[in-house]
């Protein structure tokens, strides 16, 4: 696990979205076995407080679930992954509407590029 | 083992290596001391006698016999026990300031212990006190080997069998040695009071650098002062009103107070005001 | 908790310390910034009553710093605390013979994990292997609190990185690390709270997170209109 960090957003914030997109991209599978805090904190280079709070965090939106006190893992809620998904697609257009817009490209006109784009890809 | 032994034994390891070689120097120059001033006298006797032909009894008469007082009036005995103080003395400041010197700041250490700050100065002065002890215990080892070697060096009729308690009636040895409880006492307790009066001083200055170093030159003098106090009085102001053991009585007093005032100052500076 | 309160310090007549007031949680890792000057270090000694106060007040758990809490806290300065003749395994012993806290199975795993070896002699350590044991030594003790001066500075980058890699590690969870430095980068999302120090005044105390989340800031940002307002 590689995540560059930016310094604007609170890291433990951007720990729970490194982990939306592994589940959302399938590289994190429902039921999956997820590294400890510490694991985790050693991997990302976080300190393991920061790491604790990213694991709180998520156990209450029910992204993860832990058994006993052991390890943490990925929740088997299909409700949950499928908001996950579509919360990553949301903001992904979110991000390229305003952008697009802020260069007043009409939609049909970006509509098509991003097809033809999309299709080479 | 108490935290406290182990801070003695750890200060005393500091000092061994320097130990172990004043240890040698005093044996071996004290030794060949023996040796040189023994044979110069035999040899000058041969070539007296057997050579010049002078009877044995004239050049007693003329020489003198030979007694282990020569050997201990010698540069080669005194010598090293000069070297001693002067280093036990040089010692007494650089236990203190190694600690601070250099890149390798051990007093962070030291003053980071979980043990009251006063032990670490306490294992200072023991450590002093346990060298100067242990020297003049070789000393008195060391002074029956070299007799008996005198002995064996110089025939009888040339020489002046003295004891161990004339040995050390020596003027120089009877400070190391001295012949009454009251004068060890004396000699001791002063000597202590000293190397912890410098202690503290040396702690006024590492509390208050150079403002510390007046400090440090007013407490001494006042420690001095002090220890003196009953001498002076008596000689200068009441034309000598006190026996000697009523001095000797004021003296231990003063001797004790200023003791325990500079363990009192000192456990104050190293608790509460000196600096890293 | 270490709370340091209204605290003043005077070298001669110049004030380093002139009222600061700041403290360091348990489980956080707080990082004292200046830009000039030294009183970080001050304040570092003056917590470890290394250096007198004059005025002011420093807590540690509640209490005025006395003999025992020299097991609760730890002050890894930027020199190393130990003699230079001393080979590791003897340093190990000498922190073994007086402290209580002193947890050996900690030191030879730090030890591994730095690649150092118990016969090596202190003196003959590079900078940055020195710099390692002298962390090292801070922290295989079972402390609440460690403060570390600069650990960063002065050493090459891979000693940097390793050093940085202990802040990630269970070796620093659940206590309390204050760590001056002035190089930020690094370190920048290894800390939870930030003490901004200059001319011996706090100018702000701040949550790295909480500043992230409410103002969308980099603590760089906070620095700078702190510093240049």
């Amino acid at each position: 696990m590689d995540v560059k960090f930016n310094n604007r957003d609170p890291v433990y914030v951007q720990v729970i979205r490194h982990f939306k997109e592994q589940i959302a991209t399938g590289l994190f599978e429902p039921g999956q076995e997820i590294p400890s805090r510490r694991e985790l904190a050693n991997q990302l280079k976080i300190n393991p407080n920061t790491a604790q709070r990213a694991y709180k965090e998520m156990e209450e939106q029910g992204l993860i679930f832990t058994e006993g006190n052991v390890h943490s893992r990925i929740t088997k809620d299909e409700h949950v992954l499928k908001m996950v998904r579509e919360e990553l697609i949301l903001e992904a257009v979110d991000a390229f509407v305003h952008s697009v817009r802020s260069i007043n490209v009409p939609l049909h006109e970006a509509l098509n590029l991003v097809k033809n784009n999309y299709e080479k890809e | 083992m108490s935290r406290f032994l182990k801070l003695v034994n750890f200060e005393f390891n500091r000092f061994w290596k320097l130990y172990m070689v004043l240890m040698g120097v005093t044996i071996l120059s004290q030794l060949t001391g023996v040796i040189v001033v023994a044979q110069t006298y035999v040899n000058q006797a041969n070539k007296a006698i057997y050579k010049e032909l002078m009877p044995m009894r004239e050049f007693i008469v003329q020489n003198g016999k030979l007694s282990f007082h020569n050997i201990t009036q010698t540069l080669w005995f005194l010598g090293p026990i000069g070297i001693c103080l002067v280093v036990l003395s040089i010692y007494v400041f650089f236990i203190w300031y190694r600690d601070w010197l250099g890149k390798n700041t051990f007093i962070y250490r030291l003053l980071m212990l979980p043990t009251a700050r006063i032990h670490v100065y306490l294992a200072k002065a023991v450590t002093i006190l346990l060298v100067i002890l242990g020297l003049v215990a070789l000393q008195l080892v060391l002074l029956p080997i070299e007799n008996q070697l005198f002995i064996r060096l110089v025939p009888n009729d040339f020489r002046t069998n003295l004891s161990l308690f004339e040995i050390i009636e020596d003027p120089y040895l009877a400070i190391l040695f001295p012949h009454t409880f009251r004068e060890f006492i004396l000699y001791y307790l002063g000597g202590m009071a000293a190397v912890l009066v410098v202690f503290t001083a040396i702690l006024f200055e590492r509390s208050f650098r150079i403002k510390g170093v007046f400090w440090g030159i007013l407490y001494s003098a006042a420690s001095i002062l002090i220890c003196l106090a009953p001498i002076l009085v008596n000689e200068i102001f009441l034309g000598k009103y006190f026996y000697p053991m009523e001095v000797f009585f004021m003296e231990l007093v003063t001797g004790l107070i200023v003791l325990s005032g500079a363990i009192w100052t000192g456990n104050i500076l190293i608790k509460k005001k000196v600096r890293v | 908790m270490i709370e340091v309160k209204e605290v003043t310090k005077k070298f001669g007549r110049k004030n380093v310390l002139n009222g600061v007031s700041f403290t360091a949680e348990k489980g956080k890792i707080t990082c004292l910034i200046g830009i000039n000057g030294v009183g970080k270090t001050t304040i570092m000694k003056a917590i470890m009553a290394l250096t007198p106060i004059d005025s002011g007040e420093i807590l540690i758990n509640g209490r005025k710093i006395h003999k025992g809490s020299y097991e609760k806290i730890t002050f890894i300065p930027d020199a190393i605390t130990m003699l230079p003749q001393m080979r590791i395994s003897e340093a190990f012993t000498f922190m073994a013979d007086f402290y209580d806290c002193w947890n050996p199975a900690r030191a030879s795993e730090l030890l591994h994990f730095f690649k150092l070896k118990e016969s090596d002699r202190i003196s003959e350590l590079s900078k940055g292997n020195t710099a390692k044991v002298n962390l090292l030594l801070g922290l295989a003790m079972d402390v609440d609190y460690v403060l570390m001066d600069e650990p960063f500075s002065g050493i090459d980058i891979f000693s940097r990185e390793q050093i940085a890699e202990v802040f990630t590690s269970h070796l620093i969870e659940n206590r309390g690390v204050i760590i001056t430095t002035h190089e930020i980068n690094d370190i920048e999302h290894l800390i939870d709270k930030v003490v901004l120090l200059d001319n011996g005044v706090v100018l702000k105390e701040f949550d790295t997170e909480e500043v992230r989340e409410r103002e969308g800031k980099s603590v760089i940002d906070v620095m700078r209109e702190v510093y240049q307002a």
